[in-house]
């Protein structure tokens, strides 16, 4: 029997859903679709998460670990950290980025040491960068051995994780309904490792005004369970 | 000028060519048939009003017009408290009309044509607009920008803009019309001094149909990228594709919207403050639609929009287009319309 890939553990760390990022406080734009009662139960919720996949995490995230992934020089791996800084014009969603990016770098850091984080977090450090939680992922992944497919997998999976957890809480749904979202976003997460794979330059940042309008919303909405 | 038109500075990230990859070659040296062609034919602008015409300049910022459906290139500098255009240059199906002084600030302000009256599958449009130091531009459409059926290629525009030290630019088009089975992708790129200003706006609203149903166009991509100083600072990139399902259904984040407004601001005297103030202002004058403004590194702002109607969407736009001129130049309301 063959011994598990040597990344296999410092992966599931990584895309453990109780890692310590602030993902539990950061809804993304959810809240505010919540407030206004389009977000309010099981499915509801599942069509929201499909959305948010194929637009926000297969054009930005994922797009970005596949760029960082194929990158060769620390200039293209600060150029897709500006690229993806600037693209989120909703301020809290910057925001999320720079402030989850900050802690992912210093966890990954911890969990797996290797230059290239430790470069990445001085130039957050130095204000070259601004930071975000899918780049550091994505060094992580790429230093530890762990294939594209499968880095984007898990941190697509590990996302939606969070995402369902906050739902879980803010709707609220139940734990089994929450499962049963989780189990349906398999066949999403998989589709959307497959479409980041095909998209070009053009496709990142790439997204939708609707999603865009509820994540500025957010900013006006008095009673908040959530930073984002 | 930082960059190519296409090229440079986005390109330079991993994986890849440029946004939206054509078949415009290199710098091309003046002279050939194509630039001949194309100066015979722009002494028609030469003859309505701007002083200092170069018809014969070089084509190299542009490249060679013949690769463009339509070109456009113009200059603004300042002279004696005026706005004026140093060189302008068009080819193909783009033209310019002479320009207006609106009121005595000295911002000039310039109208685009397509005497075409519509983009077409395949063409591929160039505008190219420099405003140095100091100079004020307002640049608008006479009509509508309408995408009509490009059932091979798509219809694009590009445009590089560059504003030098305390610089200022007004970009408001008319509306963007989509028809059934339209697909439009829209790059511009703006490369700003610290001490510019920039007003962008922008209405997407599908086509009617003779019988009053609204069309459904296949895809609009609007793509912004603004960077100051040499710095990326917004990429705005926005994908609307009604009802398709994949990759990015715009159905559900759209909701049961058809149009769609966007306005960005980028001007070291944008803060929080003014955007809770511009959200007070344009709030109530669309109720029943959506409304998301923010406060955007730069600084900056950006407003997003869904409605019903382009009506709403332009008197939105303009009430903070008007805010903004009086508060910042003392301006009047803009009314483009009374010339």
């Amino acid at each position: 029997m063959a011994p598990a890939p040597s990344y296999l553990l410092p992966l599931l760390q990584l895309s453990d859903s109780a890692l310590p990022t602030g993902a539990f406080s950061h809804s993304l734009g959810m809240e505010s679709h919540l407030h206004e009662g389009i977000v309010h139960d099981e499915d509801s919720f599942a069509n929201w998460l499909t959305q948010f996949i194929r637009i926000q995490l297969v054009h930005s995230d994922g797009l970005a670990i596949r760029f960082v992934y194929d990158g060769e020089t620390q200039a293209q791996l600060f150029r897709v950290d500006r690229e993806l800084h600037a693209a989120a014009l909703p301020r809290e969603i910057r925001e999320a980025g720079v402030k989850m990016g900050a802690r992912m770098l210093h966890i990954a850091g911890s969990i797996f040491p290797c230059t290239e984080l430790e470069d990445y977090a001085a130039a957050v450090g130095a204000g070259e960068c601004a930071g975000h939680p899918a780049l550091a992922f994505a060094i992580a992944g790429k230093n530890l051995g762990v294939p594209l497919e499968e880095l984007l997998t898990t941190y697509l999976f590990s996302t939606v994780t969070s995402l369902t957890q906050n739902a879980i809480r803010g709707i609220p749904l139940g734990q089994n309904a929450g499962q049963r979202v989780l189990v349906a976003a398999h066949r999403e997460v998989r589709d959307g490792v497959v479409r980041i794979q095909t998209l070009g330059r053009e496709d990142f940042g790439v997204t939708a005004p609707g999603l865009e309008i509820a994540q500025m919303q957010h900013e006006r909405q008095r009673a908040r369970m959530f930073m984002s | 000028m930082t960059t190519a038109v296409a090229g440079g500075a986005a390109d330079a990230a991993a994986g890849g060519g440029p946004a939206f990859p054509r078949s415009l070659p290199g710098q091309s040296a003046a002279g050939g048939p194509g630039l001949l062609d194309a100066s015979s034919r722009n002494t028609g602008s030469a003859t309505q009003g701007t002083a200092q015409i170069h018809t014969n300049r070089a084509v190299g910022r542009l490249g060679t017009p013949s690769a463009w459906a339509g070109t456009l290139s113009l200059d603004i500098d300042r002279r004696a408290g005026r706005s004026i255009a140093l060189k302008q240059f068009h080819d193909g199906a783009l033209r310019i009309l002479r320009p207006h002084y609106l009121d005595d600030s000295g911002q000039v302000c310039y109208v685009v044509i397509n005497p075409g009256g519509a983009y077409l599958g395949g063409d591929k449009y160039l505008i190219e607009v420099a405003v140095a130091d100091g100079a004020e531009l307002l640049l608008t459409t006479q009509s509508a920008t309408k995408i009509y059926r490009t059932p091979n290629d798509r219809a694009e525009q590009h445009m590089h803009l560059s504003l030098g030290a305390g610089a200022r630019l007004e970009l408001l088009p008319d509306p963007l019309i989509a028809y059934r089975e339209a697909s439009y992708g829209q790059v511009t790129q703006v490369e700003m001094d610290s001490t510019a200003s920039l007003v962008m706006a922008e209405v997407v609203t599908p086509g009617w149909s003779p019988n009053g149903e609204l069309f459904r166009y296949d895809e609009v991509r609007l793509r912004n990228e603004i960077s100051i100083g040499g710095r990326l600072t917004v990429l705005d990139n926005l994908l609307i594709r009604p009802g398709s399902g994949s990759p990015v259904d715009s159905s559900a984040f759209m909701r049961e919207y058809t149009h769609l407004g966007s306005l960005i601001v980028v001007d070291a005297r944008v803060d929080q403050a003014l955007v809770d103030e511009l959200h007070t202002l344009m709030a109530p004058l669309d109720p029943a639609g959506q409304l998301g403004i923010t406060l955007l590194d730069g600084p900056g702002l950006a407003v997003r929009a869904l409605s019903n109607s382009t009506e709403t969407l332009n008197e939105m736009i303009a009430a903070t287009v008007d805010l903004l001129r009086g508060r910042w130049y003392s301006q009047k309301p803009l009314n483009l319309r009374k010339y």
